[in-house]
């Protein structure tokens, strides 16, 4: 080896704290990029090859009934590749030990094997055979959930009757990656699953012979989507087409889309602040490094090595802590990337999805770990080039000290000599100070905006299930219905109040902005939900006019003030230009409301009920869900507290295991930060604390120097980084936001507490690891070294 | 009686350094008795021995055997928070390279040891006996080295010590600031009663002095007792 690596070797072991606290926050970038720029690959790569090789469609649609020989028309719109249509019916299942509804989604295959589109991927079994109408294929999630095996039987309830189903088959499919039953905000594989049925049993089951109520549509490579579309709602307009839609309105689809999209603002996010901080480290450590050896930098001037190997050599140490990092990084992301798609894998339906270790994953992670600890190291790098072996091996000149206004200030408010100490040290080295107050202050700031999470969420849930939603129960109709099952919950004992949900299809339209949505009539009378505003309070239809969720209202540009085109889907197909009145936070979903009066002048009719509110007696409980199981009329049955508990398993899932990473994470930063601030503070200033010492001042009052600077400008760095923080999850929450769900920024008093004191507490203790030195300082031996 | 009127008492003081596998016999066994206001002058060749030995009378290095009393006190037996207390309150420290701390003004180091004094002069007071007074406001890199060592007398005679250790105050001076800086040393000797060790390399400087220990090899070779002590002024190199 030669003798500067040696060296360099040396260099590394000797200064291993430093080298392996710059390592960690790197690591912690490569990590980050692998997890979310893996896990966003794998998840992509994964649905892509899924959607490809079971054909998923370009183009859906769905209507009250067709003849099948709408396919002829719709195959022969130009760009149109195949169609295919089939049946989809809500049924609901008799499992008899169950108290609370389980329901299911009726999917027709051709039992002759004739699909193209949407095809099942069988786990085990087989599909359903001809002349076999009890045969179905269950959805592998749903099995899985309800322990359901080949050749379990069950009675269903299908179009109102009875009928038995078996199991042959266990599958999955690409237009069901994502099931939600209606009305729920999120999947409950134990309530509800997709079953894939027999095209002819299915037909006989629900009297559609040779009609259809969905298709699917796969265009040619240069077809216009949107030409499609509007061919396709013209050929369905007469058997009540709802509006065909591309995959970015197929909710399995945009799922998925959000999920992906939360991803790549994560890449986005965390690994640059990583990499920003770790810039700083190799910044400030190299310098001290290079300045502490200018002697020796001088010395192999002299001998003859050349300014590019000096270069070189320090150069090396950069990279060497990068490689360092990224194999730590490599391991931490890969092992992140495994929990994280594991986590998916429960919540998405896919045949296989396995994170699988990209090659140019790790290498973009490795390149971007070397280039930021070289970027740090150009400074260092370059002054070491330059130094002439003369100027390098003759003592550097002293620092000079002013006092500043900060001082001019501290005189008056009488600064003990060691006060003066501190604050004239911190503003000697602007750079340094600032860059140690930067990097504490995004490690709290990165904190910050990755705990306020929680209490997005909560406030999410509080204001969805406390004060929007106030029924105990939902019930969802299988077809809008009459007055008359409102009167039929009535009487049911234990029931004590029922709210009519009255809601419309429509289309929106501002300026070149298109969006379906549903239309919900409020009555006056409404106890059971409310809209209300940031500060809980409630928000009055305004009479005349719409009031827009603000996903929806941004979704379509529009304010209050404007008016938006609306157009029903389905019914009489009425349209209507209608004045937006106000909007409404609202977290999850994009909806618009109006009084019944505004739905009734743009439908010509009172808009059909589509679900129902229930308010109940707790103690009847078990008896209403028992009895609201088996009534025909119901598609799904909402409970609010069971719905509330597997929101908050959710949330518990999904973001305390990212938390647990995060909080590591923005620790690391502190601790390297802090770490490396304080070595460097205790090399430059282990003469004056020795001296100390010799003047009588005890170890802990000496300690007082070290530790009061960097206490100092950890402090500084808290309010700077409760300011990043609060810009920071703004972005955040903006990126992570979907069309889904929106995220609210209402960050508890508690959680800026949380972030700083989590900061303070690991630098404080990094700081007083590296106080103890103080507590070892040889005096005689400092003193005859000369600085 | 003669207790009181001994400052330090040494008694067969060994101190071996180890390094890895090597170790230096730095003392040897050392005894002397130093007496209350005594001005004393060490000489001897490099590693000869006197700044350890200035170094464990000043508290700041512990012999590996023997006894050292001050007064009353065996320092010896003092652990490390009594050895600081013992130096906070009796020793004022002068080295060649000064040691002033580059980010306090001339006033705040002699402050530093102000502060945490028990009956300390005025820092103005001390700066001015060093004849300093108009420039207390500039940091040590405004100031010549002669300046700055003054600095440093002025700081350790500040707090009124009773013992003034100096390792080589004249080391890095010229003739006529070495002078200046011995001229106050010698002052406060005289004048406060302060007992007075000077390490030197220059013999010189040894007439001022009551007695002179000649080290060689980690032991005292020779104590030497001058009959008639000059002024500094006397004193050129």
């Amino acid at each position: 080896m030669r003798a500067l690596d040696l060296k360099l070797m040396r260099d590394l072991w000797r200064m291993r704290g430093q080298a392996l606290a710059i390592a960690v926050v790197l690591a912690a970038a490569s990590a980050t990029f692998i997890l979310s720029m893996g896990v966003h690959r794998s998840l992509y790569e994964t649905r892509e090859a899924y959607y490809s090789e079971n054909n998923f469609g370009d183009v859906f649609a769905n209507m009250t009934r067709a003849p099948r020989s709408v396919l002829d028309q719709v195959s022969a719109i130009e760009g149109v590749q195949q169609a295919q249509g089939s049946i989809v019916q809500y049924a609901i299942l008799d499992f008899p030990n169950r108290i609370e509804a389980v329901r299911a989604l009726l999917q027709s295959v051709d039992e002759r094997g004739r699909d193209r589109i949407n095809l099942v991927s069988l786990k085990t079994g087989r599909m359903p055979a001809p002349g076999q109408p009890e045969e179905v294929v269950a959805d592998e999630a749903f099995a899985l959930a309800n322990n359901v095996v080949l050749g379990h039987e069950f009675d269903a309830i299908i179009y109102g009757r009875m009928q038995r189903l078996k199991v042959v088959g266990i599958g999955l499919a690409p237009n069901y990656v994502n099931a939600l039953a209606p009305g729920d905000i999120i999947p409950d594989d134990t309530r509800f699953g997709v079953f894939w049925m027999g095209e002819e049993a299915l037909e006989a089951a629900t009297d559609r012979t040779e009609a259809i109520n969905t298709l699917s549509v796969k265009l040619q490579r240069d077809a216009s989507q949107a030409d499609v579309i509007r061919a396709i709602d013209r050929i369905l307009e007469p058997y009540g087409g709802t509006g065909a839609f591309d995959r970015d309105d197929h909710p399995s689809h945009v799922f998925l889309d959000s999920e992906l999209d939360q991803l790549e603002a994560m890449v986005k996010i965390f690994p640059p602040v990583f990499l920003l901080v770790a810039t700083f480290l190799v910044y400030v450590v190299l310098g001290r490094m290079i300045r502490t050896q200018r002697s020796l930098i001088g010395l192999f001037k002299a001998f003859g090595y050349s300014d590019a190997a000096i270069a070189g050599h320090y150069l090396k140490f950069a990279i060497a802590i990068a490689i360092l990092a990224t194999i730590l990084g490599a391991i931490a992301g890969v092992w992140m990337a495994r929990e994280l798609t594991e986590l998916y894998a429960r919540y998405y339906h896919f045949p296989i999805l396995r994170f699988s270790f990209e090659p140019s994953v790790f290498f973009g992670a490795s390149a971007l770990a070397v280039a930021s600890a070289a970027v740090g190291a150009v400074s260092g790098v370059w002054s070491a080039a330059r130094l002439t072996p003369a100027v390098a091996m003759s003592p550097p000149p002293p620092p000079v000290y002013r006092a500043g206004m900060v001082e001019r200030i501290g005189q008056n408010a009488g600064f003990s000599a060691i006060g003066h100490m501190i604050v004239r040290h911190i503003a000697r080295w602007p750079a340094r100070s600032s860059m140690t107050i930067g990097g504490v202050a995004l490690s709290i700031g990165l904190l910050f905006s990755t705990l306020q999470f929680i209490d997005s969420s909560e406030f999410m849930l509080e204001s969805y299930f406390f004060r929007s939603q106030q029924q105990d129960i939902s019930v969802t109709f299988t077809e809008a219905r009459n007055e008359d099952v409102l009167f039929e919950l009535r009487q049911m004992p234990g029931v004590l109040r029922v709210e009519p949900v009255r809601g419309l299809s429509v289309e929106m339209n501002h300026g070149n902005r298109l969006e379906r949505t549903a239309l919900e009539a409020i009555p006056p009378s409404a106890k059971l939900t409310a809209r209300i505003d940031q500060d809980g309070n409630v928000i009055s239809m305004p009479p005349g006019g719409l009031m827009l969720s603000r996903q929806l209202a941004d979704q379509l540009k529009v304010d209050p003030g404007d008016s938006v085109y609306v157009k029903m889907l389905g019914g009489r197909r009425t349209e209507a230009m209608l004045p937006v009145g106000a909007t409404v936070d609202e977290f999850i979903g994009a909806r618009a409301y109006a009084t019944n009066e505004t739905i009734e002048k743009l439908a010509r009719d009172g808009a059909p009920v589509g679900a129902a509110l229930l308010l109940i007696d707790p103690a009847e409980r078990d008896n209403i869900l028992t009895v609201l199981k088996t009534m025909p009329a119901v598609l799904s049955i909402g409970d609010r507290d069971l719905e509330m508990s597997r929101f908050e398993e959710m949330i518990d899932d999904n973001i305390n295991t990212m938390l647990t990473f995060y909080i590591a994470f923005a620790s690391a930063i502190a601790v390297g930060v802090v770490y490396n601030s304080a070595r460097i503070l205790f090399s430059e200033r282990a003469h004056e604390l020795a001296t100390l010492r010799v003047l009588g001042y005890h170890r802990l009052e000496v300690a007082v120097v070290l530790i009061g600077e960097i206490a100092l400008l950890v402090v500084i760095s808290v309010p700077v980084g409760l300011m990043i923080g609060f810009w920071l999850a703004q972005l955040m929450l903006r990126m992570f936001g979907s069309d889904l769900f929106r995220l609210p920024f209402a960050p508890a008093n508690a959680t800026y507490g949380e972030a700083a004191i989590v900061v303070l507490i690991a630098a404080l203790l990094t700081a007083v690891i590296v106080a103890r030195r103080v507590m070892r300082l040889d005096m005689v031996r400092v003193l005859k070294a000369r600085d | 009686m003669q207790l009181e009127r001994n400052a330090f008492s040494g008694h067969d003081l060994r101190k071996i350094y180890v390094t890895g596998e090597t170790e230096v016999h730095a003392l040897r066994g050392v005894d002397f008795d130093i007496k209350k206001g005594e001005s004393l002058v060490l000489l001897g060749p490099s590693g000869s021995g006197k700044s350890t030995l200035l170094n464990i009378v000043g508290g700041l290095d512990r012999p590996t055997s023997g006894t050292l009393h001050y007064d009353e006190i065996e320092l010896t037996a003092l652990d490390d928070r009594d050895l600081t207390r013992f130096r906070r309150a009796n020793i004022g420290f002068i080295f060649q390279f000064y040691n002033l701390i580059p980010s306090l003004t001339a006033e705040e180091n002699v402050r530093l040891v102000t502060d945490i004094a028990s009956n300390p002069m005025d820092p103005g007071e001390a700066l001015a006996l060093v004849g300093l007074a108009d420039r207390k406001h500039h940091y040590p890199a405004q100031l010549s080295g002669g300046e700055q060592q003054r600095v440093a007398v002025a700081r350790a005679i500040a707090k009124q010590p009773s013992v003034l250790l100096c390792d080589e105050p004249t080391g890095a001076l010229d003739s006529r600031t070495g002078v200046r800086v011995l001229e106050t040393l010698e002052q406060a000797n005289r004048e406060l009663g302060t007992t007075l060790l000077i390490i030197t390399h220059n013999a010189g400087i040894a007439a001022m002095a009551d007695r002179v220990f000649h080290f060689l090899d980690g032991r005292i070779a020779r104590i030497e007792t001058n009959t008639h002590r000059i002024s500094p002024s006397e004193i050129s190199w």
